[in-house]
């Protein structure tokens, strides 16, 4: 069914969200618009493009703590975390970033390797996907297109929405989804103009182009494993990158971590933080060694983990051209202009 | 029950810890409150030291060392001093009280010095209340 | 006003001068980004290279930063504006690189923009400088006239305020820091390695991006660049979420100014102030 709400009234519908369980929507901040866990419906704002943090935060936190213990005590005495998880509403993911969850998913959530905590969060959360607003121009970092997702692909979401004027249309597209929406009660029903109008978005947003256009997965893993020893190459690519770690934190596909043991005053938490590749340490070994100490060996990993790596080990290329590496880079590097610049090479 | 604050208090080995044996050996009378660690020199003192302090819940900081022109190491307590006045004024902008870190030049005769700065702190920090502001809730 | 194209024409101009000549392997600039708005740093190390070099209002970039990654004895051409060339002098006083191996090309210029909100960068957000003060080589006109309002005028509002107001703002700011450390590479000055930071033996900080360790990661940057800031801005503009690192360096700095009589990076002379000393600096400054 689908269903519809004028975006003035938004905060009502957020409101009986919260009542519902969890509510995790864009708010905006200083320097742009991010997720955050809604506790004032009026602070939901849809009017953004894309949050600066993709949404992994939701299924895989910056830091999530696992087991507390106590110095002196036994194992046994440890206590690993319980998630208690109420229903969750991930509110307002652009397909790009809905897709990327079924990429992550391959790492926490398939057969052999499950991470319970992700699970149970995935589970327990509703997707609103949202999107793009057609009648916006395109910003000039997206590249979705390259990766076979399109500006209004409701694939993955559970209730997908679209924006009609000043009204918002959503429907179910998962059971899960038109059940939540049979439960909305307060939202209105479409006339079958605005049913119309919800499938002419969906097919309008094939036309909508990002840059760089469908590309062959097989060809980038292998020419990025030919390049592998051009030094010049590599070098030449990173000679602006400070080796931060901006990209891989705002990345919906990243999903390095470390694990710490903090212990203070007798007793401590093992946590599991993002970790980046593109951090100086990252490969630092026990022994003192480190083989990337250099700038262009961690841009080059990162370039060949995502566009050759995953796809010879997993078959997808793990990214989804939402564009927010290169948009938030503090130098502007295009990301996958790199990968476009090997092809050439 | 009033409060007892924790006071971290460095010394230099040289001058302000002999200083504060000889507070002991005359049996002055000075508050319990400070636990005292031992460094070499001031200049030894890295200003992480402080912060690590007061997140691990100190209540005050007061750093000793040989008064300028008498370091042991000749220049050790010069480049203590430009550096500690910064790590002050650091502390200040964020917001923390002023009072909490305290610089104190007491040398090795200076027992009574030792004894009065000791209880003039103490007091002050009593007054100032507990640091909550850098402290880690535990 | 800058006349932003002549001083490009006489950037690409000079470098390829000097990469033909060979009195540099390389030429630290700026380059073409993936729209005008958003140019790159850029390091030509051949003739073919320069056509590649842009000038234009948002090439904020401090190149002095990348000056550490190349090996002591380069010959490096670096085009430097005003807080830029200031950098360049702290790294000769820190002796990361010598005088003799660097064509240090100034780049006078009025108008620099901020892409993400457009606004002109001025005193407020950095040191507020038109011109080098070090260089061989002048690309444009000096800026004469009034000189834009004090770099810490900005802070007037900040030290008004009452320390558990200001203690709230900090601890909200730096509560935003998602630890991704682009502060840290952006800045010319950080070239430690290993940082603090990333220390486990002394654990300084856990990971995690939130108070306490943000707070000890940012009080102790704000330690570690006292004296050294040279008050760019850089860092405030790479952070993704927008904390005011600038207003922390720039009091700071003012308060070295104040108690040492120095500014950072103003003459290869100098020695930073914290690995300085005067017998008589004053007992006063500890109050």
């Amino acid at each position: 069914m689908v269903k519809k709400i004028t975006i003035e009234k938004i905060s009502e519908l957020v409101a009986v969200l919260m009542e519902k369980g969890t509510l995790l929507a864009p708010v905006k901040e200083v320097s742009g618009h991010n997720f955050a866990q809604i506790s004032d419906p009026q602070k939901v704002d849809l009017n953004f493009y894309n949050t600066i943090m993709s949404p992994k935060n939701a299924f895989f936190p910056h830091k999530e703590d696992f087991v507390k213990y106590k110095i002196g005590k036994s194992l046994a005495e440890a206590e690993a975390t319980v998630l208690n998880l109420k229903p969750t509403f991930l509110f307002g993911v652009r397909p790009c970033d809905v897709k990327s969850f079924e990429i992550m998913d391959i790492h926490f959530n398939a057969a052999g390797i499950v991470d319970p905590y992700w699970r149970a969060r995935r589970e327990a959360t509703t997707i609103f996907g949202y999107a793009y607003d057609l009648s916006v121009p395109l910003d000039s970092a997206d590249f979705y297109n390259t990766l076979g997702i399109y500006a209004a692909d409701p694939e993955g979401s559970d209730i997908f929405m679209v924006k009609k004027d000043k009204e918002l249309l959503l429907k179910g597209i998962t059971p899960k989804g038109e059940k939540l929406l049979g439960e909305l009660s307060s939202l209105a029903r479409v006339s079958s103009a605005d049913e119309n109008y919800f499938e002419e978005y969906i097919k309008r947003g094939k036309e909508y182009k990002t840059r760089f256009t469908c590309v062959d997965a097989q060809a980038i893993a292998r020419k990025l494993e030919t390049i592998f020893d051009n030094v010049d190459f590599w070098t030449k690519m990173s000679s602006a990158c400070l080796s931060c770690g901006i990209c891989t934190f705002v990345c919906p596909t990243c999903y390095c971590f470390d694990i710490c043991d903090d212990t203070m005053f007798g007793k401590g938490t093992r946590s599991r933080v993002w970790d980046a590749c593109m951090f100086t340490d990252f490969t630092l070994e026990a022994s003192g060694h480190n083989p990337r100490t250099q700038v262009y060996q961690r841009l080059r990993q990162k370039i060949s983990h995502k566009y050759s790596y995953h796809i010879r080990k997993y078959g997808v290329i793990s990214c989804v051209g939402c564009g927010r590496c290169t948009r938030h880079c503090p130098v502007n590097i295009d990301i996958y202009s790199i990968v476009e610049a090997a092809l050439k090479a | 029950m009033s409060f007892e604050p924790k006071i971290l208090g460095i010394a230099c080995n040289w001058c302000t810890y002999t200083g504060a044996d000889l507070a002991g050996t005359t049996r002055l009378k000075y508050p319990q409150n400070l636990r005292v660690v031992r460094v070499m020199c001031s200049s030894r003192i890295n200003p992480s030291f402080i912060f690590r302090a007061f997140q691990l819940g100190a209540d005050g900081v007061l750093i000793g060392g040989c008064h300028p022109g008498d370091c042991h190491y000749n220049t050790g307590n010069l480049y203590a001093r430009r550096r500690l006045a910064t790590t002050k004024k650091i502390l200040e902008f964020a917001g923390l009280e002023p009072g909490r870190l305290r610089v104190e030049w007491i040398s090795a005769s200076e027992g009574n010095k030792f004894a009065e700065v000791v209880e003039e702190f103490t007091t002050q920090i009593k007054n100032l209340g507990p640091q909550t502001k850098l402290k880690i809730p535990q | 006003m800058t006349d932003f194209k002549k001083i490009e024409e006489n950037l690409k101009k000079e470098s390829k001068r000097l990469l033909e000549a060979g009195d540099v392997t390389v030429v630290l600039a700026y380059g073409k980004g993936f729209d005008e708005s958003h140019p790159m740093p850029y390091a030509a190390k051949a003739v073919a290279d320069v056509e590649n070099i842009v000038f234009n209002e948002y090439c904020n970039y401090n190149m002095a930063r990348y000056l550490v990654r190349y090996p002591q004895g380069t010959k490096i051409a670096i085009a430097v504006k005003a807080a830029d060339s200031r950098a360049v002098i702290v790294l000769i006083q820190e002796e990361k690189v010598k005088r003799e191996n660097l064509v240090i090309l100034g780049i006078p210029v009025q108008g620099m923009k901020n892409p993400k909100t457009g606004e002109i960068i001025d005193s407020k957000t950095t040191c507020g400088m038109y011109n080098p003060v070090l260089y061989d080589l002048l690309l444009g006109e000096e800026v004469h006239g009034s000189k834009s309002a004090s770099p810490y005028e900005v802070l007037m509002e900040y030290e008004k305020m009452d320390k558990d107001a200001r203690w709230e703002f900090w601890k909200k700011e730096l509560d935003k820091c998602i630890r991704c450390y682009a502060c840290r590479k952006a800045c010319p000055m950080c070239y430690c390695d290993p940082c603090f930071i990333d220390q486990s033996k002394p654990k300084w900080a856990d990971k995690a991006p939130q108070s306490p360790g943000n707070m000890m990661y940012h009080l102790t940057r704000f330690q570690h660049l006292a004296g050294r800031c040279i008050d760019c801005g850089e860092c405030s503009r790479a952070c993704p979420v927008g904390i005011p690192l600038y207003l922390f360096h720039k009091k700071v700095a003012k308060e070295c100014e104040e108690m040492f009589k120095q500014q950072a990076g103003m003459s290869i002379e100098d020695k930073p102030v914290l690995v300085d000393f005067r017998v008589e600096d004053s007992d006063k400054i500890l109050e």
